[in-house]
């Protein structure tokens, strides 16, 4: 008897799905084309050439030498060369350049003759990582000025070019970067990007399959055909979609990992599991919305609200410890959090799965909780009212 | 007013237009889903992402050290880690292994290790060597710590490269100083970076969706009503497309000075830029956004689907804008897909103006595509409504002259019925 009533109510799922061609386009085509939108975008990996420019008040034999040093960093690019500062400014409201170089008047003359010239540079922060790279650029730079003339000086009193080199950098630093040496850019946005976006499909498509039921007043039917069983009704309706959407997120994935190469420093398996829990556990959250606002457009809002807020609040561009902790907390509600978590201890840091384990079963836990509410959406069902 | 003036052409194409606006102006207030896509989500969205983001840098990184070296010098460095505003030092771990075990329990996000050697390289001047380890999951703790360490490195090095270099440069401090001047974002904040590119953007997808969600409205009473709309003025495609437009134009009033001239004031964003400056830059741009939302629409069959369809752009135009990957480094394709939306325009020279205080005469390039886009909007809406949305609602009102019920019951089986 079960299985008539589930097969009947799959038979259903799968017959909304083929008939609009939206759930196709919504569920297919446009995760995988927006998937790449985003890896193509940033393919470059990091950001160089920061286009800036450089005011030279001095032009001298060293104030040239800077500029050409500056010009041969990877991280920056000297397009323009002003003639004074109000030049530099202006081209910097217009967009025209991100920052530039200012090497005052007699900066030889003073350098040499020991009156400390001051060399600035203006960072517009108001494009974040172009403005971090620019600022290495010229900071390296105003340092290799020093060193240039201080390595003169001390080799003339004949000390060796490793007195020199300890001298002038005495504390050299290393900085491992664990898992992406190379400050990908890519790798660093898209591995959470990407599946968050993912998510937010997950999240739309289910919100609206469960609210056209109510919308067109066809709940009691769709009820009707698993044998008045909400668990049935939904199993059937979301199975189709939850395959559908599995293929598609795994295909996705084998773009980030195989594609593009992302760091895959666990058993695939691992990420493979956690991106279809991520599914399943997305297909529950848009559940328990409705359990709790049982209301094709407020659930539907909900779902959306959340999906698109979870970029921010999930903590991929500011760190949750440095958030207001109740929206650091807010960021646990959501089951992307938890594949981010995930993806970090894995595929990025590779460490062992014992310390993922918490947020597998937080996965899982998603998944479960629409069960114990599911009697709202039924009551709901029965009495379907839509609110235009 | 004259006989002649009152039956000539364009005052009767005027008075379409009003009527357009006027219809147009009753449904929105009379549709709650509506109201909320124009006002509430304007009035609520900007504040939540401000709030998120308001904390706008990185303090007090949680960071372990490691140290083989147990020396004055080795603690004193530790000590000058720590009392950088970026990083904490939450402990020492006797060894790698242990420092391991607290940044895979999320106790630290890095680790920072001095060599055995580190004091009496130190002690007889020669070069000495420390080791970070960082998570790199966010890229802002990988920033604080790197900052931390350089800052502490340079200043305890500059310290003494002054005491070889001094004898024989004689003088003191470095040769060539260097100040870094922060133009624009001087917080150096995440939030007023990100949220000054968002701000335009809300307003975006808010009125697209919004008009995407009438139209859709006005479609669902079309099938309904066999193939008409009855709350729909009768009007030629130009004065539909221009009086929905004024409408929207009113309506958007408040809105766009609450979010770009008072969110930004109430989180203490940059706000260099003049308000009437932004105000006459934000005029082609709603009008640019009302006649792209009329495009879009034509898309839209019911009043829902505007979620599906519109909602997730909002993260494609996000990324189009600039703000996280710069648009120069962008390929030619994905480049001119943002030269043709909105919001790229709008949302780059709001940031000059609200960040470097240009002027509109200064971001007048931006401002000039705006106005080509509302060209080529109109132009895209005229040709929509006249040849696509019209004709189709022909061919629903002679399909339905046939079989009354035909149009429901083509909505019934895309539900799974029959």
């Amino acid at each position: 008897m079960i299985l008539k009533y589930i097969g009947r109510s799959f038979k259903r799922g799968c017959v909304q799905l083929v008939r609009r061609p939206m759930y196709f386009l919504l569920m297919v085509i446009m995760p995988i084309l927006c998937s790449w939108f985003l890896l193509d975008l940033i393919k470059g990996g990091s950001v160089q050439l920061v286009p800036v420019g450089i005011v030279d008040l001095d032009n001298s034999d060293m104030s040239r030498r800077v500029s050409r040093n500056l010009n041969g960093f990877q991280q920056v690019n000297i397009c323009h060369r002003f003639n004074n500062f109000a030049e530099a400014r202006d081209a910097v409201q217009r967009g025209e350049v991100l920052g530039f170089f200012f090497i005052p008047d007699n900066l030889e003359e003073s350098a040499l003759g020991g009156r400390q010239p001051v060399v600035s540079f203006y960072v517009n922060y108001a494009y974040y990582a172009p403005g971090s790279m620019q600022y290495k650029g010229f900071k390296t730079v105003s340092m290799l000025v020093n060193g240039g003339i201080a390595q003169v000086a001390l080799r003339t009193v004949g000390l060796s070019n490793e007195k020199i080199a300890a001298s002038l950098v005495p504390y050299q630093s290393h900085v491992h970067m664990i898992g992406n040496p190379f400050i990908n850019y890519n790798y660093y946005l898209n591995s959470t990007f990407v599946p968050c976006f993912l998510s937010l499909f997950i999240l739309l498509v289910t919100a609206f399959s469960l609210g056209l039921e109510l919308k067109s007043g066809l709940s009691r039917q769709w009820l009707k055909t698993s044998g008045n069983s909400m668990f049935l009704a939904l199993v059937g309706k979301l199975v189709p979609q939850t395959v559908l959407f599995s293929a598609v997120c795994w295909f996705v994935q084998w773009m980030m990992f195989r594609c593009y190469e992302f760091p895959l420093n666990c058993n695939p398996w691992n990420m493979l599991i956690a991106m279809f829990l991520l599914v399943v556990a997305n297909q529950s959250f848009a559940v328990l919305m409705y359990c709790f606002v049982p209301n094709f457009r407020y659930g539907t809002m909900l779902c959306t609200l959340l999906g698109m807020v979870s970029f921010s609040f999930s903590g991929f561009s500011l760190p949750h410890e440095s958030m207001y902790s109740w929206v650091a907390a807010l960021g646990y509600v959501m089951p992307i959090k938890y594949y981010f978590l995930i993806m970090v201890d894995q595929a990025l840091n590779g460490i062992d799965l014992y310390y993922s384990r918490v947020y597998y079963a937080a996965l899982i836990g998603f998944t479960i909780l629409p069960m114990l509410l599911s009697w709202r959406l039924k009551k709901e069902c029965l009495n379907p009212v839509y609110v235009p | 007013m004259t006989e002649k003036v009152k039956h000539s052409k364009l005052f009767l194409w005027f008075v379409q237009v009003l009527r357009v606006c006027g219809r147009e102006l009753l449904l929105v207030f009379r549709d709650t889903g509506v109201v909320i896509f124009f006002l509430l989500l304007n009035a609520l969205y900007p504040v939540l992402y401000s709030i998120i983001y308001n904390p706008e840098v990185v303090r007090d990184e949680p960071i372990v050290a490691v140290d083989d070296n147990r020396t004055q010098e080795s603690r004193d460095f530790v000590r000058r880690i720590n009392a950088t505003q970026e990083v904490a030092v939450v402990g020492y771990a006797a060894n790698m292994q242990e420092a391991q075990e607290a940044m895979c329990n999320k106790s630290c996000y890095g680790i920072l290790h001095i060599p055995r050697d580190f004091g009496q390289n130190v002690g007889r001047e020669e070069q000495t060597h420390v080791s970070l380890y960082c998570d790199m999951s966010v890229m802002m703790r990988y920033k604080a710590f790197f900052t931390a360490l350089s800052n502490v490195t340079l200043a305890l090095g500059s310290e003494r490269m002054e005491a070889v270099v001094k004898p024989v440069l004689n003088m003191s401090g470095s040769i060539v100083e260097s100040r870094q001047v922060p133009v624009g974002n001087s917080a150096m904040g995440i939030g007023s970076a990100v949220l000054l590119f968002i701000l335009p953007l809300v307003l975006q997808q808010s009125m697209i969706l919004g008009i995407a969600m009438l139209h859709g409205g006005s479609i669902e009473r079309r099938r309904r009503n066999g193939g008409r709309d009855p709350m729909a003025v009768e009007a030629s495609p130009g004065a539909t497309i221009i009086g929905k437009m004024m409408c929207h134009q009113i309506i958007y009033v408040l809105p766009v000075i609450y979010v770009l001239h008072y969110v930004p004031l109430m989180f203490g964003f940059p706000q260099n830029g003049d308000i009437l400056h932004i105000i006459c830059l934000a005029v082609p741009f709603i009008i640019a956004v009302s006649l792209m939302g009329q495009t879009l629409s034509a898309f839209v069959n019911e009043r829902e689907s505007v979620f599906l369809l519109f909602v997730f752009s909002s993260v494609v135009f996000v990324f189009l804008t600039g703000v996280s990957w710069p648009r120069y480094l962008m390929s030619r394709l994905w480049w001119l897909v943002g030269d043709c939306v909105p919001s790229t325009w709008m949302s780059n020279a709001y940031v000059l103006m609200q960040s470097n205080g240009a002027s509109l005469y200064q971001v007048q390039h931006h401002y000039w595509m705006l106005w080509i886009q509302v060209f080529v909007m109109f132009v895209l809406a005229y040709l929509i409504e006249r040849f696509v949305n019209r004709r189709r609602y022909r061919s629903w009102i002679a399909a339905s002259e046939d079989k009354p019920r035909i149009l429901t019951r083509i909505d019934m089986a895309k539900n799974g019925v029959g």
